[in-house]
């Protein structure tokens, strides 16, 4: 916070006001829910409420982005490593996005290489990551998500893939740029992606840091996302 | 999905449209016993009749405590067994998480909004680690460290997902049991694999336990590098430095603890009382005020507290006056320690001389005499003595009052009583050169030095005919008078002698005014167990 009685630090305005609009959404969403329980069957889950929860979801992810960045550029984005089991992590984060897939008609799975496989990680900040990504995919996606977790000589990778048009080939093309920096003809995509860089070298081991990748193609022929930690 | 048709649960939220958003997914899910409450204090009141399996609580509560001191209090208590599951529900995960204290962590963190799917999947996993894990929840129960550590041994090879928690489960397991090579050899593994930071903390806290500081020092300040935000390496940190005499930068350690985590009292007491020592009147009073907010509602309240805050804002005046708002305060925080500890004989002693040593600087000496006069008739009919960090500072008050003869009379018997603390003798070193007080319990110190050496090489013969030496000269020293008594236990065995058995109850009876917030109280109720056969 500034010192200063007379001087206003804009970021941390939007900071405080981005948690509060954080908890006036989840509010408004859980009203939504409860109202929504109490309507007719028929029209609980029909293709306007698909997208007040799809874009619900998305204000939440870009509002828990903005505090990331916000404190990273702080520097008090606060990293809590542990180990934790890769098919738990991920079906706790498709369950975030059950309505949405529901309602889209997407059919979500979770791939994990071998039972019982370990990561070492910051459940929240990797959560933040993965959410919005996913987030990302149900838009482009026709009807699959697959998110895959495998061991790859020293580094965990997580993979989120779908079968949507993929990713514009340019971005492909100059991916490491996104990553390095931000301006202004990136957008929403590029900013997601930059926070994704950013917590993936936050994990760090014997020098090693973490990175993501994009590429389009394999497994169901449309983007696909991976993150690798050391 | 698991059952829940027969878990006990608790929703704590302040809002309540939350609280019924969550019942109705808990009942959707098959539960039937869904107990709510909206306070933090209704969750320890409710914790106290009623055995929940499965806890949902809000984290910011609005006024009250907070979650995390729920927690806190719930484990401190022994409110909620190990088996418990508590959910952490936050508005946003990472905050909640550096407020949290690294050894009361909740077994998961919910953020809020979250669906039924996320409740659902969340709560099935749970309680399919609680119940992968009973065998070591069940023995922490029940506090037996032994079988905690063969169930770890047992699980981690059973289900190597579980390996990483059990290592933390067996370093507990390790220290409780006192096997410390074994537990150094566990944390160092640990941490050479990956920078946990439990691991850190408790390797940090083993090696000064140890008296390693040096290595407690390099391992914190390494712990900071990787984790800046997390306050108990500034704690542990803190704690070396004060150790090794650095306390104006111990100081600056726990502030920066404190900044993280302010809602923590026995950090903001500890602060309190480094600020003291540094005469940092300011910081101090700040703390101590904190310390006794936060502690109104908590069992961590403690009545140092209050005396340290009008001592503090008495400092604060320096060599000039008190004013009034300040005086005022100290009257009101020491009205509350009298009324919340009215029969504590030797905290109304040293209410009544803060205060006296408040008011000569209020301009008003004929009371604070009267007061002193007071008290230093009271010092006589205690039935406890005062702990040794509470004797000096009763000392050293009752000398700027002006009871000289009272204030070397306390120093002499604190000599007396803990005079082979090196620490307590530079206490009394700083407030007093007079030769026969200082010298008083040197030669007995000496004879219980070679006492103990004796004993642990197994000659318990020398070892009780040093230790008696010892407490002829020192016959209140509770060192020397808890040591001799166990000697003769060891020698006598079941059948002690009558007569030697008179001498081991002598020994202990004349220690009996040690307080019991000593550290080696326990040890002293065991010995009396022992000699008075109960």
């Amino acid at each position: 916070m500034s010192d200063e009685p007379g001087g206003l630090d804009f970021s941390t305005v939007i900071a405080s006001t981005v948690h509060d609009m954080k908890n006036s959404l989840a509010l408004l969403m859980q009203a939504h829910g409860q109202w929504q329980a109490q309507l007719p069957l028929q029209h609980q889950h029909g293709q306007a409420q698909g997208i007040i929860e799809y874009e619900f979801a998305r204000l939440n992810g870009m509002l828990v982005q903005l505090l990331g960045l916000y404190k990273l550029g702080v520097n008090q984005l606060p990293l809590r490593p542990a180990y934790h089991e890769l098919e738990d992590f991920i079906e706790a984060q498709l369950a975030r996005h059950q309505e949405v897939l529901q309602s889209r008609q997407i059919s979500a799975l979770c791939e994990v290489e071998e039972f019982g496989l370990l990561g070492f990680f910051d459940q929240e900040l990797l959560g933040s990551v993965v959410a919005n990504i996913i987030t990302n995919s149900i838009r482009y996606a026709r009807s699959n998500l697959l998110v895959r977790a495998w061991q790859e000589q020293e580094c965990l990778v997580l993979a989120i893939c779908d079968d949507g048009q993929g990713y514009p080939q340019p971005m492909i093309d100059q991916q490491s740029n996104y990553v390095l920096s931000l301006n202004h003809s990136t957008g929403s995509t590029g900013l997601g992606l930059y926070f994704a860089g950013r917590i993936a070298e936050l994990h760090e081991r014997q020098g090693l840091r973490g990175h993501i990748e994009i590429a389009n193609g394999a497994p169901l022929g449309g983007g696909v996302f991976r993150i690798y930690l050391p | 999905m698991q059952d829940y048709s027969g878990k006990r649960f608790l929703v704590v939220d302040d809002f309540s449209d939350f609280r019924s958003s969550v019942k109705a997914m808990l009942a959707d899910m098959g539960g039937k016993d869904v107990d709510v409450a909206d306070r933090g204090e209704d969750t320890l009141q409710l914790c106290r009749t009623k055995r929940y399996d499965i806890i949902l609580h809000d984290y910011n509560l609005g006024s009250g405590k907070n979650g995390q001191q729920v927690l806190e209090e719930l484990m401190a208590g022994k409110l909620i067994s190990h088996q418990c599951i508590f959910v952490m529900v936050t508005a946003e995960s990472s905050q909640a998480m550096v407020l949290s204290a690294l050894e009361h962590e909740p077994d998961a963190y919910l953020t809020k909004p979250f669906n039924r799917a996320s409740l659902a999947q969340r709560l099935d996993k749970l309680v399919e680690r609680k119940t992968a894990l009973k065998p070591i929840l069940q023995a922490l129960d029940k506090q037996e460290p032994a079988a905690v550590l063969a169930a770890c041994e047992s699980l981690s090879q059973e289900d190597k997902r579980y390996a990483p928690l059990c290592l933390r489960y067996q370093a507990g397991a390790l220290r409780e049991l006192g096997r410390l090579d074994e537990l150094e050899r566990l944390l160092s593994g640990v941490l050479a694999e990956r920078p946990l930071p439990w691991a850190y903390v408790a390797l940090g806290a083993l090696l000064h336990k140890r008296g390693d500081l040096e290595r407690a020092k390099a391992l914190y300040e390494q712990g900071l590098q990787a984790f800046p935000m997390l306050p108990a390496l500034y704690d542990g940190l803190a704690a070396v430095l004060l150790a090794q005499g650095e306390s104006k930068r111990a100081q600056q350690a726990l502030e920066s603890a404190i900044k993280l985590s302010p809602l923590a009292i026995r950090r903001q007491m500890q602060l309190g009382k480094l600020a003291l020592d540094n005469e940092d009147f300011g910081s101090a009073s700040k703390a101590y005020r904190q310390a006794m907010e936060q502690g109104r509602t908590s069992r961590f309240k403690s009545p140092e507290n209050y005396l340290g805050l009008a001592q503090a804002l008495t400092g604060q005046a320096g060599d000039g006056s008190l004013d009034k708002r300040m005086q005022s305060e100290i009257n009101q925080a020491l009205g509350e320690l009298d009324k919340s500890y009215g029969d504590d004989k030797g905290l109304q002693l040293r209410s009544r001389l803060a205060l006296a040593s408040s008011l000569m600087k209020s301009g008003e000496p004929a009371r604070a005499a009267k007061l002193a006069q007071e008290a230093v008739a009271g010092l006589a009919e205690l039935p406890q003595f005062f702990a040794a960090d509470a004797a000096l500072k009763v000392a050293s008050q009752l000398r700027q009052l002006g009871q000289t003869d009272a204030c070397d009379a306390l120093l002499k018997s604190c000599v007396e009583i803990y005079g082979d603390d090196p620490a307590v003798m530079q206490g009394v070193a700083r407030q007093t050169d007079n030769a026969e007080i200082l010298g008083g319990g040197k030669e007995a110190v000496e004879f219980n030095r070679q006492g103990v050496r004796c004993y642990q090489q197994k000659q318990f013969d020398e070892a009780l005919a040093l230790f008696r030496r010892a407490l002829a000269l020192q016959p209140k020293n509770i060192s020397i008078a808890l040591n001799t008594a166990q000697s003769l236990l060891r020698l006598g065995g079941e059948q002690l002698p009558a007569e030697l058995l008179g001498e081991c109850r002598r020994c202990l009876e004349a220690v009996s005014v040690m307080p019991d917030s000593d550290p080696r109280y326990e040890r002293y109720q065991q010995l009396r167990r022992k000699a008075f056969g109960q």
